[in-house]
């Protein structure tokens, strides 16, 4: 291992990108251009709120305390329908796209159940089929509060509960949100087109023929790459970080899980820009194809937009999508600082990064067939 | 000294040069400024040393053989052309001396050591442009070459090589913006920064103008004068021609022909042919000369092409017509040439198989 040659390499990977006003841009610029305008657009409405309409036909002391728990949860907005009101009419007249009914003769079927196991009282919830995304949030958020209350009305354990849900939701604004998810797609972008620059470009402009005729070897190449590229990933999160921090005074907190998931990131998205150098041979074709991968990864990974917000069948498949670990770890490590669930993440980007880099690295190959 | 009249392939003036027995050296014609290497006959270039020896050198790609059990040797210190058309076999064999591409069967030996075996430790001395080589867009020239000579141990003097490659003015230029030309100059600049014994050159000026394309063979001549061993691998008869020393033809992966220029004419060329210029009795010319023993035929206008198979011949034609007072306006002498060669050799032009 020749150090100097490292270092002689990681030079000139520097002076490329410094000179690239594209790499710059797409590195720099655009992640701060983001930045700045998902924090304007979003600047109104710190976290995504939603609203419940309520008609309270019991008007009870047991309804009363399910409502304080419902107003507790700050993600929703209730509002209160008049018990006069036909339900059904009211939705229409307003245009609702969701609304709940606490039925009478609640609060006499929860005293009645302390006697009766099998006494049951139904809400109902009305909602518009069209709206998925919001209602389908409403009524989550519903079913984890009813469990809560069934739970304190039988004096059960509290180990899960909603407070832990309300506490989360509580101090997380859009913008602490974005950033992570925006250091993980720049990571994402720069390391895959890096990638797929050095496996297809150099490839058919003949400098991984030359450098193999040269006394570089293979592994001191690519070591001097990934350092180059965790220097540019360390690098555009300190940019993405800094804006946040001056311009939307966004808490971030660095920490060994933050450096690991970015470092892991930076080896798991170049493993996969390997993958894809290996097998599409035109860098146009690849550049399209890191396109097809990284896009849809993009919005399906909640890099933008909470997962909570999309389709059941969507949620469920963003978890086998890399960049939705990374951008679950990073918000983990960087603002929640819950380190159970950073640590949870991490070790799956982590254990991606061995498999898709491992696989690049074998499959790359500097001699010609 | 030995004198040597030659005529100039463009003007078509006839000139004298003198030189030193086995001296080879580019000249200029002195009416037009063409460019030409003369190779003054007598004495030997000191090439005992084979610098690559290849043995039996076969390559096969599921069913196309690209190479067909090829053996060469190159000399050190020689410019020895690989001559071919496009898919002849010309770049798997050089990548496959450079240990970029693995033989299916044979040997290479490089420097007197295996490549199978022994690459890395040759690396230090050989340099290298590869077909279609684009170093870094965003390095200037000199950079490019810095970068290139840190990689090794043995490092030449950066400076000489951009006076020797004539680059001096274009050191702070970002490679992307330099033309065609230049590009590859640089790139034989980057093969040079080891200071390599052997310097291989793999179609070099492909694409390339026919300026632009004198300019690198200037510099690839220079080598010579540098004492390196250039392997070269072309698809233009006239570069071959111009720069080589050694010549091997290859044909759809088989050396067909090898050998220097003159011994490749002699061999498989069809000699000289004498075009007489506006004769005043053409038909009475053709009868006369065909009398002499002469292959003669008519090509129109009033003119005569007469084959020479040897240049010793060219006085005993020119005797022949003076004594049958034979008038004409003038006459020019054409040798055949590597294209000739080629066709005797495949029954196809060197161009039509590109």
């Amino acid at each position: 291992m020749n150090l100097r040659i490292i270092g002689v390499d990681f030079v000139v990977s520097f002076k490329g990108w410094i000179r690239s006003k594209g790499t710059i841009f797409w590195s720099i610029f655009f992640p701060v251009l983001l930045i700045l305008l998902f924090g304007a657009i979003f600047s109104g409405s710190d976290s995504p709120s939603y609203t419940l309409q309520i008609q309270d036909l019991d008007d009870s002391q047991s309804s009363q305390m399910y409502l304080d728990m419902l107003k507790n949860i700050s993600i929703l907005k209730i509002e209160m329908i008049n018990a006069s009101e036909n339900i059904t009419d009211y939705i229409q007249k307003n245009d609702l796209k969701g609304a709940m009914v606490i039925p009478k003769g609640f609060g006499d079927t929860i005293a009645l159940s302390h006697i009766d196991k099998d006494a049951s009282v139904n809400l109902s919830f009305y909602f518009d089929p069209s709206d998925q995304g919001s209602t389908s949030v409403v009524r989550s958020i519903i079913g984890s509060s009813l469990q809560e209350f069934n739970l304190a009305l039988s004096k059960g354990s509290h180990t899960i509960g909603m407070d832990s849900v309300s506490t989360i939701t509580s101090n997380f604004k859009y913008i602490d949100f974005f950033i992570p998810g925006m250091i993980g797609f720049t990571i994402m972008q720069l390391c895959i087109y890096g990638s797929i620059e050095r496996n297809t470009k150099y490839r058919k402009d003949g400098i991984l023929r030359k450098l193999l005729t040269t006394p570089i070897t293979r592994t001191e190449w690519l070591l001097s790459k990934m350092l180059f590229t965790m220097f540019l990933s360390l690098f555009s999160t300190l940019i993405a970080c800094l804006i946040g921090i001056l311009v939307w005074g966004v808490v971030i907190h660095v920490n060994l899980w933050m450096i690991t998931i970015i470092f892991a990131t930076s080896f798991l998205f170049s493993g996969i820009g390997m993958i894809i150098g290996r097998f599409v041979k035109e860098e146009e074709t690849a550049d399209t194809a890191a396109g097809a991968i990284s896009f849809p990864m993009m919005f399906l990974a909640g890099t933008f937009f909470p997962l909570q917000q999309m389709p059941m069948f969507l949620q469920e498949f963003a978890k086998v999508l890399p960049l939705y670990y990374v951008n679950e770890g990073l918000r983990n490590a960087m603002i929640s600082l819950d380190f159970d669930k950073a640590a949870y993440n991490g070790i799956i980007v982590i254990v991606f990064a061995l498999v898709f880099f491992i696989a690049g690295v074998l499959l790359t190959k500097w001699k010609e067939d | 000294m030995v004198d040597m009249n030659v005529r100039c392939p463009r003007c078509g003036e006839i000139v004298s040069f003198s030189g030193i027995p086995g001296e080879r050296r580019v000249v200029s014609c002195p009416s037009c400024g063409t460019d030409a290497r003369l190779s003054f006959p007598g004495g030997e270039i000191q090439t005992s040393e084979n610098t690559i020896e290849v043995s039996h050198l076969r390559k096969v790609y599921d069913d196309l053989i690209a190479v067909d059990d090829i053996s060469f040797n190159v000399k050190k210190g020689e410019i020895f052309a690989f001559l071919g058309p496009n898919g002849a076999g010309k770049t798997t064999t050089v990548e496959i001396i450079e240990s970029i591409r693995k033989p299916t069967a044979g040997s290479v030996k490089l420097l007197g050591k295996d490549i199978k075996t022994q690459f890395n430790a040759v690396k230090e001395y050989i340099g290298i442009l590869p077909q279609e080589f684009h170093s870094f867009e965003r390095l200037t020239v000199r950079e490019t070459l810095v970068y290139f000579s840190k990689l090794y141990k043995k490092q030449a003097n950066i400076d000489e090589i951009i006076t020797a490659m004539d680059l001096t003015e274009y050191t702070k230029k970002l490679y992307r913006n330099l033309s065609g030309g230049l590009k590859q100059r640089v790139g034989v600049a980057i093969s040079l920064v080891n200071d390599p014994d052997v310097v291989f050159l793999d179609e070099p000026t492909t694409g390339l103008d026919p300026k632009a394309r004198r300019e690198v063979w200037m510099v690839i001549a220079n080598l010579r004068k540098r004492g390196k061993t250039v392997f070269l691998t072309t698809h233009y008869m006239e570069e071959a021609e111009f720069l080589a020393d050694h010549i091997a033809i290859i044909h759809k992966g088989n050396i067909i022909a090898e050998g220097s220029l003159e011994e490749l004419i002699d061999q498989y060329g069809t000699g000289s042919t004498m075009h007489i210029k506006k004769c005043k009795d053409p038909m009475e010319t053709i009868d006369i000369l065909k009398e002499k023993g002469y292959d003669v035929l008519s090509t129109g206008n009033g003119d005569i092409a007469v084959k020479i198979p040897h240049k010793e011949r060219v006085l005993e034609v020119l005797s022949d017509m003076r004594h049958a007072c034979i008038e004409y306006e003038n006459i020019d002498i054409r040798r055949s040439n590597l294209e000739e060669v080629f066709l005797n050799l495949t029954g196809a032009k060197l161009a039509e198989e590109k």
